[in-house]
């Protein structure tokens, strides 16, 4: 009984801390949408210059992950360790995938010198040196969350290999499937943001 | 499992009306769109991947949700509010 009650606060706890994050991509978020309606032509003209299929592919990178990282979880609870410890190989996987095409999308970019504080970019209009300002700064924001989630879901993957995490003792995968969600719905919302809505 | 593989089926579909829709001219509709789209998908993973309709240890997790949305949409109207009547 007192094993349940410890269970659910430390998922409440989890819970708080996710929607302190919400809390500040949702700044951030709200910063974009206001610079979005100062300069809607720019923003236009500098969202169709991203690379909208690498976004969709990232964006259904993600979601595959989010599934194995719930398969996961599935598998442990019904004992099947080996299963779990292979989705969770796949979800750390899938995460660096979409780490190494952030990286190729971010160098192009840098080698067309657009960058925060380039003198190219500083030479154009001021709502698109806005608009990259942000650009850099949330996906990058959220790419540090992807690498937190890596490094996670890493030492998750050791714990289970080793038995310190089983059946009875999941709570510690959960809570990072909790996160490693959190941070896919982000990019569900940074996607349209950025790539799509122009 | 299945539901898990189904919820994800979904969730890809979603993704390629969102991208197939942006390709098309909605003209004020396209921001509609693509967020309605957005909150459906993160409906789903909500409720789905991370059990939020499963949880019934406390009552608190009823209200924590929406609240601290709730929050975030009166900071988001006022901040609008304030940009757009200056």
């Amino acid at each position: 009984m007192k094993n349940h009650k410890d269970n659910t606060v430390s998922t409440l706890g989890m819970w708080l801390f996710l929607l302190s994050e919400i809390l500040l991509f949702g700044g951030l978020f709200i910063i974009c949408s206001v610079y979005r309606y100062n300069h809607s032509r720019i923003f236009h003209l500098a969202a169709e210059s991203l690379n909208r299929p690498l976004g969709a592919l990232n964006t259904l990178i993600l979601l595959t992950s989010s599934l194995t990282m719930a398969l996961s979880i599935f598998f442990l609870k019904n004992r099947r360790s080996e299963r779990s410890l292979f989705f969770l190989f796949l979800t750390i996987f899938l995460g660096l995938f979409f780490l190494s095409n952030k990286y190729f999308e971010w160098a192009s970019k840098v080698h067309h010198g657009v960058y925060p504080n380039a003198p190219v970019l500083l030479e154009r209009e001021r709502g698109e040196v806005l608009f990259y300002g942000l650009y850099y700064s949330m996906t990058g924001l959220h790419g540090l969350h992807v690498l937190v989630g890596i490094g996670l879901l890493s030492v998750m993957f050791v714990s289970v290999l080793r038995g310190k995490i089983d059946h009875e003792r999941i709570l510690p995968l959960k809570n990072t499937g909790l996160y490693w969600h959190l941070v896919d719905i982000i990019w569900i919302f940074l996607f349209p943001l950025f790539y799509l809505i122009t | 499992m299945k539901t898990y593989i189904f919820v994800w089926l979904s969730l890809v579909i979603l993704t390629g009306l969102a991208v197939s829709a942006a390709g098309m001219d909605w003209g004020g509709w396209s921001l509609g769109v693509a967020l309605g789209i957005a909150f459906l998908k993160s409906g789903l993973i909500l409720n789905y991947f991370m059990h939020l309709k499963d949880e019934r240890g406390l009552r608190l997790f009823r209200w924590m949700i929406p609240g601290i949305l709730a929050i975030l949409i009166l900071f988001i109207g006022l901040t609008f509010l304030d940009v757009a009547f200056r």
